[in-house]
């Protein structure tokens, strides 16, 4: 244990600091918003395709997949760093997290080829087809079918709450494959192009405002799907979801450390000598302390839950005073919250209670905290189930 | 920064749990001594911290807390025999002052140290059999409190909590109603996943003070009150959530429960609140 950085580490932060600070977007380009988690707007595409070309994109990757094989600690390091300037690392969070990152697990040489750079390159955006109206966090339940015919399936059901759908060029979506296999054994995950006959995507507002359109449910009639892209072996498509999961997972804790810390900055004269702000401080420094623990070797990934819980419940708890130390001037909406910075528009336009509300994202969404917590107690203290 | 403990610190961890479970229930002058032969009052902050949490875990009887934690910082120096220190400025609840050989005031004359003996302290009717707190009578006395002493209280109030959850795991696994084990109810798992997360998050801080000291970083006086005060928040939900999950027999006087909670309890309300060190971030 040590309090001093790694020299290799501050290195290699240094020249991506340099490369930032040399090829970050002007403004005046920078205007377009994202719509959606799968819409990137043409600049975006363009600096997330010069990022994938000089190996700053995924620097854990290979070159060619938008890396530098660099390691854990410097792949932190990276994100830090475009948390420390509000920059987004992507507009379309899941595709470049979870769809690509699964695809360079699991996929073949010809699906990384076809869909994996593309997304990574930012030439088409994905979407996460997961949860059904049956199946939240009970994922397994999931009934969406897809029967073998020919040379592929024939996929029948219905997804919910997928982010981005309506603007997104392909779904990662998780099917029932065999229904007479016990309920984790029977799925598979297959590649569907939106385009393909069959395929309806209803976008619906988000708590924030009717207009706000990232959630869908997406109907699936009688559609076609070749059996290229079907992604990891039949029947395994537990394995890839917790993969796919659990990709983003490992440094997930980070992004509600970067929400801390922006709460701690934009709510400063809020918190000044109250006491909640110091809570927020202590949570900032040891949500930190345990990511950085979980850096080293043979962790128990149920530990990530941990993380996970501490850091999602402090956000909601943090937003929630801040929302309450401005009174009635928080029920104002849209609002101005933030510095603005044009790489990360969210909260220059963001109310308190528009991060309030969405802090419930944390807390929902990969997980409940419900869940959280089940894991915890069974799999780290080892409570019966 | 690297937040592992390295093997070293790992096999300490592991030899203090062996030997303090090995002298436990022998006379209280027995396990002083084995502590002193093992070179424990000399450790390093963050060794001193992980020694603390076993001692804590075990709810340790002897003056350690107050020799290594008040008495050597404050003085630069460790006692002839066990040592404690007044630095709150009015000499109240001084930990271990009925019984220490020597004891170092902190005045505005500066540090002076006086044999136990000759001190006017008064011990301190308290709920935790094994605490030992009095008042002391002394003239000029100032406050400065050294942030090893608020480290020391909550490494310890981290093991006692960790003792705690222990206790209660082992307790929810066993005991059988509405023919289940208690543990697979669920309000029950949930109160034990975040007593683990409020141990962790305290944990995590405690080492962060540990190493502050040990490298005399500039946070060290703010990593100190976020220590004590996140051992103080910790400690609060685990005696909440750890004396209900025990039902009846967690108020007994012979279930060994009750010594932890009150360790953890003690910890928290000695050189302020899990509150007053929140405030004392904000200054
Ligand atoms: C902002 C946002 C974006 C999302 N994006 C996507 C996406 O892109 N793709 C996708 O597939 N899904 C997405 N989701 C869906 C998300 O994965 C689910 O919301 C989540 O898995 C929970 O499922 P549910 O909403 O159906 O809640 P439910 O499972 O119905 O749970 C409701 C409540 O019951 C509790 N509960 C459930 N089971 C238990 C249990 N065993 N023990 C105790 N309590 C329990 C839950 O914790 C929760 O509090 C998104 C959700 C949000 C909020």
């Amino acid at each position: 244990m040590k309090l001093a950085d790694d020299p290799e580490v501050e290195e290699f932060r240094a020249q991506f600091a340099a490369f930032l600070d040399a090829h970050l977007p002007e403004e005046a380009e920078a205007r377009e918003r994202a719509g959606s988690s799968a819409h990137v707007p043409a600049w975006a595409r363009r600096w997330q395709r010069t990022l994938f070309d000089a190996g700053w994109l995924l620097p854990g990757q290979p070159p060619e997949y938008g890396g530098r094989n660099a390691g854990l600690p410097q792949q932190l390091a990276h994100l830090e760093e475009l948390a420390r300037r509000r920059i987004y690392h992507s507009f379309n969070p899941q595709g470049l997290g979870i769809i690509a990152a699964s695809l360079l697990t699991f996929g073949t040489e010809e699906q990384k080829r076809r869909w994996a750079v593309p997304i990574l390159r930012a030439e088409i955006t994905a979407a996460l087809g997961m949860s059904e109206p049956e199946a939240g966090s009970d994922l397994a339940a999931l009934r969406t079918r897809a029967v073998a015919d020919g040379d592929g399936f024939v996929v029948n059901g219905q997804k919910i709450w997928t982010s981005g759908a309506h603007d997104a060029d392909v779904l990662l979506t998780f099917v029932r494959t065999d229904p007479e296999a016990p309920k984790h054994k029977g799925i598979s995950a297959l590649l569907i192009p939106t385009g393909t006959e069959g395929v309806v995507r209803r976008p619906f507002g988000s708590i924030a405002a009717e207009d706000d359109l990232d959630f869908n449910e997406v109907f699936l009639t009688d559609v076609r799907v070749p059996r290229e892209n079907l992604v990891g072996p039949l029947g395994e498509g537990w394995r890839v979801a917790n993969g796919s999961l659990g990709h983003e997972r490992t440094l997930l804790w980070l992004s509600y450390a970067e929400r801390l810390e922006d709460l701690l900055l934009d709510a400063a004269d809020a918190g000044a000598g109250q006491e909640w702000y110091a809570t927020l401080r202590m949570d900032l420094t040891a949500l930190r302390l345990l990511g950085y623990r979980q850096l080293g070797p043979d962790r128990d990934p149920a530990e990530i839950s941990v993380l996970k819980l501490l850091g999602s419940e402090a956000v909601q708890s943090a937003s929630l005073h801040v929302l309450e130390a401005h009174g009635a001037e928080g029920l104002e909406h849209p609002g101005r919250t933030g510095p603005y910075h044009h790489m990360h528009h969210e909260h220059f336009i963001s109310s308190w209670f528009e991060r309030y509300a969405r802090s419930f994202a944390g807390t929902i969404a990969g997980g409940t905290s419900e869940i959280q917590r089940n894991i915890i107690a069974e799999r780290i203290l080892g409570l019966p189930r | 920064m690297e937040f592992e403990l390295d093997e070293e610190q790992q096999l300490l961890r592991r030899s203090v749990r062996e030997t303090v479970t090995k002298v436990r229930g022998r006379p209280e002058k027995q396990q002083w001594e084995t502590y002193l032969r093992l070179g424990w009052l000399e450790a390093p902050p963050l060794e001193l911290a992980l020694i603390l949490e076993e001692l804590g875990y075990a709810a340790d009887p002897t003056p350690f807390l107050a020799t290594a934690t008040w008495f050597a910082p404050l003085t630069g120096r460790l006692p002839e025999g066990s040592g404690t220190a007044v630095f709150d400025g009015i000499g109240r609840y001084v930990l271990d002052a009925d019984r220490a050989d020597e004891v170092a005031l902190l005045t505005h004359r500066g540090v002076t140290v006086v044999p136990g003996a000759e001190l006017a302290a008064e011990r301190v009717p308290v709920l935790d059999p094994h605490l030992h707190a009095a008042h002391v009578d002394a003239d000029g006395l100032v406050a400065a409190v050294p942030d090893l002493a608020l480290l020391g209280l909550a490494a310890t109030c981290v093991g006692a909590c960790r003792r705690v959850l222990d206790l209660v795991l082992d307790h929810v696994k066993q005991r059988v109603q509405f023919g289940r084990p208690l543990g697979s109810f669920q309000a029950v798992k949930h109160k034990a996943a975040d007593m683990h997360v409020a141990i962790e998050r305290a944990r995590a801080l405690t080492h962060f003070s540990a190493l502050t000291i040990a490298e005399d970083d500039p946070r060290r006086a703010d990593a100190a009150h976020m220590a004590k005060a996140a051992a103080g928040e910790c400690q609060r939900l685990v005696f909440r959530h750890g004396l209900q999950l025990s039902g009846a027999m967690g108020f007994t006087w012979e279930n060994e429960l009750q010594y932890h909670l009150k360790r953890a309890q003690a910890c928290d309300l000695l050189l302020g609140t899990a509150s007053v060190h929140r405030k004392a971030l904000l200054a």
